[in-house]
């Protein structure tokens, strides 16, 4: 058997009567980067504080690289990395003695990395944390840990409050993190984000996974957009089945198309047509129509 | 609902009319949160007022019941000049009424001004630092409003207490008229310690130097009126410091009304002072500017424990100076303790709180350690604190998501706490020795360092019990410890003078340490009290290993 960076067995959750995590059965393979997402409450973090075990599991197990998160879990740590989604940090210590320390505590750290990550990241460490903004605190965070080169990085919503340059320097890093073979679970709620770095994607909601598979695997979910302009006035379509057609223009259709195209094309070949684009739906366009087609009681 | 005046203002001021809103004025919903916040300390202080004043006041009566018992007890407890650094100057102690406001007026006077200090503080800079202020003044609030809604807030606070140390007294069987006078002199401390608290508010940027700067007035303030009390020729000092204002309106001894026009002399213009630097500073920063960027230091950055270290290196010299000060001041006037005249009746009565021999300096120095094993009690409470504030402040979540186990970190805190406890233990005994030794007090210091020794295994108890509260019950357990070591101090106090049976006296782990220098140490107890601790430790750390850490 391969060793895999997160396998969790019917990991489950609760804290009184809320069920926050319902048998979540995953896994991640070394080198893979799995994004995570779900609305707000869905689970995340939950699911984060069990790989960690900060949080006892009510039900199942959670092992990084084969070890129980719970019932060790400074094994567990030692090849990982995590980034919690708020900044907390000690006040009173500087940039430079915060990842001083992060760094001694965790007992690996490539220095010269984490001084070209303080370079790209345009932070300034002699400033003590409690002078520093969010951004800036969550900047402290990243670099602590992309700086130990940890074998797994547990990221929970790790760019809240970065710029827009700096979330472009986030996606760098974690492609380097992936061609040196390390392994990332991203929960985010920026789907572009994941949909640039990730190679697999789960859907939490509620507590559940309702969705998961490669973003390819994961577009057979939703429709895929065919928008068609006509020379002259808009033909009448006969209506085929699987397709939503909708009028856009005097001259213009969009189709919506589940399933196969070729349906779709075979009706069309008879129009005078001027232009035809395609194009598979986005991982937002996934996400809303998964979120949409659903019970609708979201917390 | 019936429509009101200003529901309709605000409709008219409105894009889209608001049909089920009804609108509160936002003072009266700021006042209704600020007293919210403070709940818990106003109902815990008002319980200590009243719960102190009913058993002084009982105590008094039932240990002294006649005439001829007070006038020794005035004669020679009460005049003793090494008593007064706690209870301040007796004017009459031969009534029940003078008594009280001898013992309650002069403690709680030193609990009003810490009062003060942390509903001001609490009220003002927590709100501020949380971020929360932003929050009220990004609305229609103007800052005037959110200070006034604080001082309101405090004020009903400050009603409170004034009702419940009234009520207790009352039930001690002391006349109306006096009670209530007696405890508006305690709340005139409050109302001038929550003045400069609001202004070291203003002053400082984080909420630990706005407390630093207020405690330490207090601390300065107590220091003049001990000054006064009992320096020869220094009694005008005590016209300097609002815990001598408290004892010059005499209460139940010739009052002096007039008085009280001193507190509100000094409190308006202090919270006139506060309210104005709120309204022209920034919002979340200080009037004394912080510096913001350091060089790096990798000092005490090995570990989590070395960390913890660092982050209280503030904290700890507080601690050393604080001790360090009363030690050698209580040294120092242990002389002035007289052998004259303490009838055979009240050295019975001293006897049941363990300290037949209090008019002798050395005796007198074995009775004051007492108050000073309590204060290493809450020092104790305060690094379980310390550490429950890690967790609440999400810092521990990073922590732990290291390769850092949990017995380690809270085995360092536990470690780094005893440690801390034994030292400063030496420290208060080495120092009593100092303070008296220049005074020529025949007293080894040996001797001393054994009085200090003598804390440390119930602080140790104490440590081990406050972790593990904090490990069972993490939210509450601040709260809890504190209480408890309180309680179960001032059980040790009065509980003796109360005539109960004898085991409920010695419920309280207080009643079975022996007053070193005069007792001998007791070792048996001790060896208990450390193996308790010990145990609680131990079941801590098996507790906090298999909980949930505390979320947001």
């Amino acid at each position: 058997m391969t060793l895999v960076a997160i396998h969790t067995e019917d990991l489950s959750k609760r804290y009184g009567a809320t069920l926050a995590l319902d048998s979540l059965n995953l896994t991640l393979d070394v080198g893979e980067v799995y994004g995570y997402l779900g609305p707000n409450g869905a689970g995340k973090t939950t699911t984060i504080r069990l790989l960690l075990g900060l949080h006892q599991p009510s039900g199942g197990r959670a092992e990084l690289f084969g070890v129980d998160a719970w019932s060790d879990p400074v094994q567990a740590h030692r090849r990982v990395a995590y980034v919690p989604g708020e900044p907390f940090l000690w006040p009173s210590l500087t940039g430079a003695e915060t990842l001083e320390f992060l760094a001694r505590v965790h007992g690996r750290v490539d220095t010269t990395y984490r001084d070209e990550l303080v370079e790209r990241f345009e932070l300034d460490t002699s400033k003590k944390v409690r002078a520093l903004s969010k951004g800036n605190r969550q900047k402290v965070q990243l670099i602590g840990a992309l700086a130990t080169r940890a074998d797994l990085l547990l990221l929970d919503e790790p760019t809240a409050g970065l710029d827009p340059l700096m979330e472009m320097v986030f996606r760098q890093c974690v492609q380097e993190a992936k061609q040196r073979g390390q392994s990332v679970f991203l929960s985010s709620h920026i789907l572009s984000e994941v949909e640039a770095l990730c190679d697999r994607v789960g859907i939490l909601r509620q507590g559940r996974l309702v969705e998961e598979g490669t973003l390819a695997q994961l577009r057979h979910i939703s429709a895929q957009t065919i928008d068609v302009t006509f020379e002259g006035r808009t033909p009448e379509i006969p209506a085929l089945p699987g397709v939503h057609v909708h009028t856009v223009g005097p001259n213009a259709l969009r189709f919506e198309v589940f399933g196969p195209v070729r349906p779709v094309i075979a009706a069309l070949g008879e129009y005078p047509i001027a232009t035809l684009t395609s194009r598979e739906p986005s991982l937002e366009e996934i996400f809303m129509h998964l979120y949409d087609s659903g019970d609708g009681d979201d917390r | 609902m019936a429509m009101t005046a200003s529901t309709i203002t605000h409709d008219a001021s409105s894009l889209q009319p608001l049909t089920t809103s009804r609108r509160r004025s936002p003072l009266t919903a700021l006042v209704r949160r600020a007293f919210a916040d403070a709940r818990t300390r106003t109902i815990a202080f008002a319980y200590v007022f009243a719960a102190y004043g009913w058993l002084q006041a009982k105590g008094y009566h039932s240990a002294y019941p006649t005439l001829a018992d007070r006038m020794a007890f005035a004669r020679t407890f009460a005049g003793n000049d090494a008593i007064r650094l706690f209870y301040g100057y007796p004017y009459d102690v031969v009534t029940i009424g003078g008594y009280a406001a001898w013992r309650v007026g002069g403690t709680l006077a030193l609990a009003a001004a810490a009062f003060g200090v942390l509903a001001a503080v609490r009220a003002l800079r927590t709100e501020e630092e949380a971020g929360r202020a932003e929050i009220v003044l990004a609305g229609t609030v103007s800052r005037m409003i959110a200070f006034t809604s604080s001082m309101i807030a405090i004020a009903l606070g400050v009603a409170i207490l004034w009702a419940a140390e009234l009520v207790g007294f009352l039930i001690g069987g002391l006349p109306f008229g006096g009670s209530a006078y007696l405890a508006l002199a305690t709340a005139s401390v409050v109302v001038v310690f929550v003045g400069i608290g609001a202004v070291a508010s203003q002053l400082a940027s984080s909420r630990r130097t706005a407390l630093a700067l207020g405690i330490g007035a207090a601390a300065l303030f107590w220091l003049l009126r001990v000054v006064s009390d009992i320096v020869g020729g220094a009694e005008w000092v005590r016209w300097v410091t609002p815990l001598g204002w408290a004892e010059e309106l005499r209460p139940f001894a010739g009052p002096h009304p007039l008085i009280l026009v001193l507190p509100a002399v000094a409190t308006v213009p202090l919270l006139l002072v506060a309210a104005r630097m709120s309204r022209t500073r920034d919002v979340g920063t200080g009037l004394v500017p912080t510096k913001d960027t350091a060089r790096p230091s990798s000092r005490l950055l090995s570990s989590p424990t070395a960390l913890a270290l660092r982050r209280q290196r503030g904290v700890l010299a507080a601690w050393v100076l604080g001790i360090a000060a009363f030690a050698v001041v209580l040294g120092a006037i242990s002389t002035s303790v007289s052998a004259a005249g303490i009838s055979s009746k009240l050295q019975k009565e001293f006897a049941k709180f363990g300290s037949g021999s209090i008019v002798t300096p050395v005796g007198y120095l074995s009775f004051v350690f007492i108050v000073f094993i309590f204060a290493m009690c809450l020092f104790a409470c305060s690094q379980m604190g310390f550490a429950r504030q890690e967790e609440a402040d999400q810092q521990l979540e990073t922590l732990l998501a290291q390769p850092t186990s949990r017995y380690r970190w809270l085995g360092g805190r536990l470690l780094l706490a005893a440690v801390a406890v034994c030292f400063l233990a030496g420290l208060g005994g080495l120092v009593a020795w100092a303070g008296s030794a220049s005074q020529g007090v025949a007293v080894s210091l040996p001797q001393l360092l054994e009085a200090g020794a003598n804390c440390i295994p119930i602080s140790l108890m104490v440590l081990g019990v406050a972790a593990l509260i904090y490990s069972v019950l993490p939210r509450a357990s601040s709260a809890i410890s504190y209480s408890l070591v309180t309680v179960m101090f001032l059980w040790y106090l009065v509980g003796s003078l109360l005539g109960v049976p004898q085991w409920l006296v010695d419920l309280t782990p207080f009643r079975h340490i022996g007053l070193v220098p005069t007792q001998s140490f007791e070792v048996e107890a001790a060896l208990v009290m450390v193996a308790v601790g010990v145990a609680a430790a131990t079941a801590a750390l098996v507790c906090f290993r298999r909980r949930d850490l505390l979320g947001y």
